[in-house]
């Protein structure tokens, strides 16, 4: 639990995926999402699915982590089979079994759905497995940013996400010390009644809270006494840049999307 | 009087103390609890107990950013998928708003409790019925399946599923919520005063 709290399901690495301006990458990925539900024939799954594992063997990320992110899914992809394959009543029928009917039409959609869902988690948890989350942030505040015009406070939201997600490792660490501190004094956190185990959870709260607001001050007198004045004018230690490698892989994405409406309703 | 520089000063305070609460929810997600009775997925956590706390201090409107910042964080770390993290936050919103609505109406020790009761039932009430008309529909619509659709399936599920899991979750919030609440008082009541001066 740790490591994923920590850096996300993040793994390092200098492939062209991870190199992609995060600003390209959920671009992508959101018109990818949409465009997933168009599809409607074998080839237009095809042009989708070439698409998914050719990002994902460019991303050198290992085939492991990516299953890791598709386990808690896989049941849910297994029985949205099942039902489709027990269920639809159209084409020939293939098996009968007693009270069992399999048609055609039932194993073709249920293989659409499932390949459907893969393609979701799959392109989906490749912008966590190839992104850190502060690079995400600062990409969504860029993407945000002409919001600002309607008063959508863009630079604030920003700014909250990254001290949260800076505060994650150090308030974990003062969990654990507080939950260990307290264990030593005979709480239990992991066994006994339920009622007992929801009563020790007050004493590991109480300090806690206590401690974020002495940790807020201290941060908030630190960053005045920078002249931190609000987002107007901020410089950022992190540049985003759109390099030419994003450029090709735009214009590889619109590729994949005439190809997708040329193939649909085809085979 | 208060100078430009100060009120910009608290402002920035407040920013980062709803943060770190966020990061605490974010946290005490991770924690949760399985219950003997109940399947897996559907799982008890306490990370609504710090958008109440920045709730009862600032406004109700805080505890909705605490809620916000949580379930935003929980995708950035690759957590869920966003269907599921907007129902959590929808149904964190609506337990968090009556109950510190509630306590800032009146600040008593029965009004808070009275408010966790009203929090229960209005969070598991309109969970149930956003679920009937639009959560259970958008992830049938993923699925592809049009049986999730039909009325007598959702009818099923929300009252064998939703409402009896929001009722319980809701509950176990407030016995853990009072006791802490009872301890945390003074503390919550001089922040208050702090934050406003």
């Amino acid at each position: 639990m740790n490591n994923t709290l920590i850096i996300g399901q993040y793994v390092p690495g200098n492939s062209v995926v991870h190199r992609l301006d995060p600003r390209t990458k959920i671009t992508i990925i959101f018109f990818f999402v949409i465009i997933v539900f168009f599809a409607n024939s074998f080839w237009s799954y095809a042009v989708l699915t070439l698409f998914g594992l050719l990002s994902m063997f460019a991303s050198k990320v290992p085939i492991r982590f990516v299953m890791k992110g598709l386990m808690p899914i896989w049941f849910l992809i297994v029985f949205t089979f099942l039902l489709h394959l027990f269920i639809n009543k159209d084409g020939i029928l293939l098996l009968e079994w007693s009270f069992i009917k399999i048609y055609t039409g039932g194993v073709i959609q249920g293989i659409a759905i499932s390949m459907r869902f893969f393609l979701l988690i799959l392109i989906t948890s490749l912008l966590t497995l190839t992104t850190t989350p502060i690079a995400i942030t600062d990409a969504v505040e860029q993407i945000l940013h002409p919001l600002k015009k309607i008063k959508f406070p863009v630079h604030e939201l920003a700014l909250m996400m990254s001290i949260s997600l800076r505060f994650i490792p150090t308030l974990l660490q003062e969990t654990d010390k507080i939950s260990k501190a307290q264990a030593s004094r005979g709480v239990d956190f992991r066994t006994g009644p339920v009622k007992e185990r929801l009563k020790a959870v007050i004493p590991l709260l109480v300090p806690l809270f206590v401690s974020a607001f002495k940790r807020a001050e201290e941060l908030a007198m630190a960053m005045e006494a920078r002249g931190y004045q609000g987002g107007e004018g901020r410089t950022k230690l992190r540049e985003l840049k759109i390099s030419k490698l994003d450029i090709w892989i735009y214009i590889l994405f619109i590729c994949v999307i005439i190809g997708l409406f040329l193939t649909r309703n085809y085979g | 009087m208060k100078s430009k520089a100060n009120i910009q000063s608290s402002k920035l305070l407040k920013m980062i103390i709803l943060s770190i609460l966020g990061t605490i929810s974010l946290l005490l997600l991770f924690l949760n609890f399985p219950l003997p009775i109940l399947p897996s997925y559907l799982k008890i956590d306490f990370s609504e107990v710090p958008a109440l706390i920045a709730a009862f201090i600032f406004s109700p409107i805080a505890g909705v950013i605490v809620e916000a910042i949580k379930n935003i964080l929980y995708l950035l770390v690759g957590g869920g998928e966003p269907v599921g993290v907007s129902a959590n936050f929808i149904a964190g919103v609506l337990f968090v708003v009556p109950v510190s609505v509630f306590y800032h109406k009146y600040k008593r020790t029965k009004s808070v409790i009275s408010g966790l009761i009203i929090g229960t039932i209005v969070m598991a009430v309109a969970m149930s019925v956003l679920n009937y008309f639009v959560i259970l529909p958008v992830y049938a619509m993923f699925m592809g399946m049009e049986e999730m659709q039909i009325a007598s399936v959702k009818k099923v599920a929300v009252l064998y599923g939703i409402l009896p899991f929001n009722l319980l979750k809701g509950i176990i919030l407030g016995l853990v919520f009072t006791p802490l609440f009872l301890k945390m008082r003074q503390w919550i009541e001089s922040k208050q005063h702090q934050m406003i001066s």
